[in-house]
């Protein structure tokens, strides 16, 4: 089913800018994802590396620029966008999950809906996955009897659901408890394994060291830094990175 | 009466018990209507006589209640969708709709499909239960599109978002997702208009559908007994505004998936 061999752009964005208001948040852009590759976006509150993930999948428009994910042009096109938006997974800091619909019918919605998968297959599937997360046994639950991480792995379900080519992570850990941020972590590690392409918007630095093969610094709309972890953690040149992984790690 | 759920077996769950609820007061609604002259022929002098009369008012104003309650369910998620719409004509004609006929009296209203109305479009000559219909439904509409636009408007962000980034239509997201949760929103809302329509649909009687309020002040009128006439049609609307009330609380918990109601 892949155009794109590993290794290749699965993903690359052009000289992409984006304004809310007066505030240009996205400035001139340009960067690719590979096909099978973990980036890691990390960066202070503000600086647009969640609205960068965000435009990847057309949840937020850009002003200007182009951005390609595995050949379809995004853009305001609504064949392309449903077509776009099957083949990219998103994960939310907040979960998202459809609070009316058990844990069962949160996975097998999309692809019932979108893939028009058969009922029972689509059934199947998702008992798989929800194996995979170690949510099996909480099929038939809805989402207010679960802990937040919990929700968030049946979250990773659901999007794995449709099969996506590249799998968006906003902040997943970001909204949990402690305890439960290892859970989440440790489902994404098992997925980056696995040869999934992710591209991970987070603060943890754990995460982005042992699991990223790739780190962007992003830092007032532009991407200051694109450096494999090692370099970037072990020998960081920057002062002002070197100032930010400072406080983000004491 | 809000403690019928608690007659349930313990061992049934919510959602049974919620059902069980439903099909009760639903079944108990009919046999009011089918059976409510039998009891009442017993009771003394003017209602005994008049019996008849009471039970086939009531059914009038059940028809009129249920008819233009399912009419201005249609047109209240029509004109929520209007509001709530990208298209500027669309929002202009359901705000006018709104505007319209939440701004004037049902009573006139009523008096204006039925005796205006004609005038204006030869066509729309309509009978009076016809007419009365078609009033209180487009009334209860327009109270009710602002329900289910507050509903629609609650629905959080994420949830569309989520729904969209899965690759879900515009059709399925408001399908399986914005309507099914803003309809919850707005369920008690609706159900509050709905009650109020029953009790509305009293209005019918200045263009003389004979419900059970017009049946009521005729039998005063002839018997000149006014207490024991408005005291037995208080206690008919009473008897169905409770039942309702005891349906919608059952609809309430049959979809509260999130555990909010103790």
């Amino acid at each position: 089913m892949s155009a794109v061999a590993p290794g290749s752009p699965l993903i690359t964005v052009q000289k992409v800018n984006k304004h809310f208001g007066p505030a240009h948040v996205l400035k001139d852009v340009t960067t690719h994802f590979n096909a099978g590759e973990v980036a890691v976006i990390i960066g202070a509150s503000g600086s647009g590396k969640s609205t960068l993930l965000r435009t990847l999948n057309r949840l937020e428009t850009h002003d200007s620029g182009t951005i390609i994910v595995d050949g379809i042009t995004v853009d305001d096109n609504h064949k392309h966008l449903d077509q776009l938006r099957a083949e990219v997974g998103m994960v939310f800091q907040q979960f998202n999950l459809f609070p009316h619909l058990t844990v069962l019918d949160n996975v097998t919605l999309a692809p019932r809906r979108v893939r028009k998968t058969a009922r029972e297959a689509a059934r199947a599937q998702a008992l798989e996955l929800l194996d995979r997360v170690g949510m099996k046994a909480h099929a038939h639950k809805h989402p207010f009897q679960l802990s937040g991480g919990q929700q968030q792995r049946v979250a990773i379900a659901r999007s794995l659901a449709m099969q996506p080519r590249v799998l968006l992570f906003d902040e997943p850990t970001s909204a949990l408890d402690p305890e439960m941020v290892k859970e989440v972590l440790d489902v994404m590690k098992q997925l980056a394994t696995s040869g999934m392409t992710m591209i991970v918007v987070t603060h943890e630095m754990g995460f982005a060291r042992e699991v990223g093969d790739r780190i962007l610094f992003f830092d007032k709309g532009c991407i200051a830094q694109d450096a494999p972890p090692d370099a970037f953690f072990g020998n960081q040149q920057d002062p002002r990175i070197r100032a930010f992984l400072g406080h983000i790690q004491h | 009466m809000q403690r019928v759920l608690s007659l349930w077996p313990a061992s049934w769950g919510r959602q049974q018990r919620s059902t069980a609820t439903m099909i009760t007061a639903g079944v108990v609604i009919l046999l009011v209507l089918w059976l409510m002259a039998k009891p009442l022929s017993y009771a003394p002098e003017p209602i005994g006589p008049n019996a008849q009369a009471f039970a086939e008012g009531t059914r009038v104003t059940v028809e009129l209640t249920v008819i233009a309650g399912v009419a201005g369910l249609f047109l209240g998620v029509l004109a929520a969708l209007g509001k709530i719409s990208r298209v500027p004509p669309l929002r202009w004609v359901a705000s006018l709709y709104v505007w319209i006929f939440r701004g004037t009296p049902l009573l006139l209203q009523v008096l204006f499909v039925f005796f205006a109305l004609p005038e204006i479009i030869p066509k729309l000559k309509l009978d009076e239960f016809s007419a009365a219909a078609l009033a209180l439904g487009l009334n209860v509409g327009a109270y009710n599109a602002e329900a289910i636009r507050a509903g629609l408007l609650a629905v959080p962000k994420g949830q569309i978002e989520a729904a969209r980034s899965l690759g879900l239509s515009r059709w399925y997201t408001f399908v399986d997702i914005t309507f099914p949760q803003a309809f919850k929103i707005s369920l008690p809302p609706l159900v509050n208009n709905i009650v109020s329509l029953l009790k509305d649909s009293s209005l019918a009687y200045v263009i003389g559908v004979v419900e059970v309020s017009l049946v009521s002040t005729r039998i005063q009128a002839a018997t000149f007994q006014p207490v024991p006439c408005y005291v037995t049609t208080g206690c008919i609307y009473l008897l169905m505004t409770t039942l309702m009330t005891q349906i919608s609380n059952a609809v309430e918990r049959r979809f509260d998936h999130e555990g909010k109601l103790a």
